[in-house]
């Protein structure tokens, strides 16, 4: 595992708390800064499991328990998940202040945060949307949103599950665009999606999972197959 | 059941803790008053409260469907159930100190209810969060402060979906005691599934927004707050610690007599 | 009674519909008509209509003008509850209704409402490569599996008209042809289909016509 991964598990594999099966089995694995690596298989294979664990959200928030090895040296993970609705705070009457909640959560300064917020909305295309309430947003629009918030985190390590999952065609491939920019950037994407053509169309390595096995880690190609 | 609604209010403007003291306070002081008139006074602050509020047709409605049922319950309870002496009105026999028990009980049910429907009506949850944020107030006590209050309407609106699907699977609402119970299951029990559900997908929601950073949050948009609001606050609890004090007084006596006699 | 003989005859108009919520109109003189068996794309932007003019063929949404019909049964005189018995629904968000101890019973609920033959449930999720989880709690399958089930409940009340949105949003490749090959079905057998839908593998898949709806108008109406 190298040094430089922001994400390393070696031979890990991952059990939901009451589970006899494993979610994740044997998994060997890294992210590193600068990549975007797509996450395929199909529902139950246990991508969504990775990201969580990749993230150290399991087992710490969803119980369960790991075996093997499993090391995080990114200091500032961020999640998006498929469904946008269950991401928002519930605290929040604006679009802005929905995106600005993790920026403030961490004590930036608010100079700091507008600016952030600011230009998150841009990037995503959502700026005209900013004074508008998320609950009254179509799926599209909130799910553009989460990640605006996700990436106003500043992260090092950048998770998604199927974060397109709402968007029409022109949105999804300005969304995979972004990720690509992002990773430029210095972050380690990894993002788990059923729309396999299109992630790989930006990702620089691919991982195929097949019941909570690892079956191809390797050239993007090999996750169209 | 109400939800905050948008409006421009003195409530709406005020500071949220301003709305939020003045219901506590006569919550408080409505439990320290014993008699029929002081407990009306209290209605009728919650009456004003809710008029402050420009809230009183939205927050009259569920209030009265609320307390009018429990005045007619304490009524039969207390009033025609009660201890002698009684005298007659009309063809019924009403005891006396039971119907002012009745009256005092609900009194103080209405006054709590328009007061603190207003509350719910006039006080946004995102201003609370900031005013408590500003105020460092922990964001384990400011979710639940505000949670709580926007539970109604949350539920509410989950409701109205899962009433929407099933009646689009053909469930019939109405109908016969029986239908009209077999139908609470497909109804309730997606709402129960999809609360617990809506638990955990929100801990994971904001967790990844960083709330467990053990950072003190930044209040991005506080709302102002002016001393008279300041003073209003004040007052109120002035008000709720001298109306139990003058309650608690006698009870001093039990702990020691210098001490009842110190506060005469 | 099968699908095809329900649906002869059945056709679908919406005739100088308007509507808002408050200040944001949301269709504006909408004039459309489906004909029994036609397979129909409903296209547009988020925000566009596309939702709003499905919901009122359940009668979900009243409009604030013009009519709605659904064969000779005028939306605005029936329940949602009878409207089920002409349209299946499926809703884009589809937790909302799963409430049953196993995938069967939840699948079964709608037919058993409508008065359908139950063993069709069994058939439907055989179809959908569901018959491994049929003793599943629902809500312990993944996001897109529970999403299958609740088509699956669609599909089993045997509706002469269905209208699915964004029925594929999460799906992959697999999943997405287990819906398409059971729509090739059911619109070979006389069912009409609405498919609100950003899925444009689906779409080009099952629909010989597309609606697209912009600021709540019909902009354009094409055979594909």
């Amino acid at each position: 595992m190298p040094v430089s991964a922001l994400v390393g598990m070696e031979a890990l594999s991952f059990r939901y708390a009451g589970s006899t099966t494993y979610a994740l089995s044997d998994v060997t694995l890294s992210v590193e800064r600068g990549e975007v690596v797509l996450v395929a298989g199909r529902p139950g294979s246990g991508t969504s499991t990775l990201l969580l664990v990749a993230g150290a959200y399991a087992p710490r928030l969803v119980g369960g328990a790991i075996e093997g090895g499993l090391s995080i040296s990114a200091s500032r993970p961020s999640i998006v998940f498929a469904t946008p609705w269950t991401q928002l705070t519930g605290l929040c009457r604006t679009v802005f202040a929905e995106v600005a909640f993790g920026p403030a959560s961490h004590a930036l300064p608010r100079e700091r945060i507008r600016a952030l917020v600011g230009l998150q909305l841009e990037r995503l295309g959502v700026a005209h949307l900013s004074t508008r309430d998320p609950a009254t947003l179509s799926g599209g629009e909130l799910q553009r949103v989460i990640v605006a918030a996700a990436l106003a985190l500043e992260p090092d390590l950048l998770l998604l599950d199927d974060p397109a999952a709402e968007l029409d065609p022109a949105a999804a491939d300005a969304l995979y665009g972004l990720l690509k920019e992002t990773a430029a950037e210095g972050v380690g994407v990894l993002v788990a999606t059923p729309d396999v053509e299109r992630g790989a169309r930006v990702a620089s390595r691919a991982i195929v999972l097949e019941a909570g096995r690892v079956i191809h880690d390797g050239e993007p190609a090999g996750a169209l197959a | 059941m109400i939800g905050f609604r948008t409006g421009r209010s003195p409530l709406h403007a005020a500071h949220p803790y301003t709305p939020l003291a003045i219901a506590t306070a006569l919550l408080c002081l409505v439990f320290a008053a014993q008699t029929p008139a002081a407990i009306g006074i209290f209605v009728l602050a919650g009456i004003v409260l809710a008029i402050a509020g420009s809230s009183l047709g939205y927050v009259a409605k569920p209030a009265l469907m609320l307390a009018i049922p429990t005045l007619v319950l304490l009524f039969i309870l207390h009033g025609l159930l009660g201890p002698e002496p009684r005298h007659a009105l009309g063809p019924l026999h009403v005891s006396d100190s039971g119907l002012t028990e009745a009256i005092v009980l609900g009194g103080r049910i209405t006054a709590i209810l328009f007061a603190f429907l207003t509350v719910l009506a006039t006080v946004s949850p995102d201003r609370l969060v900031e005013a408590m944020t500003e105020r460092r107030v922990s964001f384990g006590a400011t979710y639940l402060l505000v949670s709580t209050l926007t539970l109604v309407p949350r539920m509410r609106r989950r409701a109205a979906q899962i009433l929407e699907a099933q009646q689009c699977r053909g469930l019939r609402l109405g109908g016969s005691p029986l239908a009209r119970i077999m139908a609470l299951g497909p109804l309730v029990l997606p709402l129960v599934l999809g609360a617990l559900a809506e638990v955990d997908e929100q801990v994971l929601a904001l967790d990844t927004r960083g709330v467990t950073s053990g950072r003190v949050r930044t209040a991005m948009d506080p709302p102002p707050d002016s001393a008279a609001q300041w003073a209003i606050r004040w007052i109120c609890v002035c008000l709720v610690v001298g109306a139990w004090a003058e309650r608690v007084r006698p009870l001093l006596m039990l702990i020691h007599p210098h001490l009842y006699v110190a506060c005469r | 009674m099968s699908a095809a003989q329900v649906s002869a005859g059945l056709d679908l108009r919406w005739d100088a519909v308007s509507h808002d919520y408050g200040a944001a109109n949301v269709l504006s003189d909408v004039t459309l008509a489906i004909g029994a068996g036609e397979s129909v794309a409903l296209l547009g932007h988020n925000g566009a209509g596309k939702t709003t003019l499905t919901r009122m063929l359940m009668g979900l949404v009243r409009p604030k003008a013009g009519t709605v019909s659904v064969g000779d049964w005028l939306v605005a005189k029936r329940r949602p509850d009878q409207m089920a018995q002409r349209v299946g629904y499926a809703f884009q968000h589809a937790d909302q209704q799963l409430f049953a101890r196993t995938v069967l019973a939840d699948v079964s609920f709608g037919p058993q409402r409508l008065g359908r033959p139950v063993h069709r449930a069994i058939e439907v999720l055989a179809e959908l490569g569901l018959d491994g989880f049929t003793g599943r709690h629902p809500y312990d399958l993944p996001a897109p599996v529970r999403k299958l089930v609740t088509l699956a409940g669609v599909f089993a009340m045997e509706p002469a008209v269905l209208v699915l949105d964004e029925p594929t949003a999460g799906f992959d490749r697999g999943l997405r042809a287990l819906v398409i090959a059971a729509l090739h079905r059911r619109i070979s057998g006389g069912v009409t289909v609405i498919a609100v839908s950003h899925d444009l593998k689906l779409v080009d898949a099952v629909s010989k016509r597309s609606v697209t709806l912009e600021q709540g108008r019909v902009v354009a109406d094409s055979i594909r």
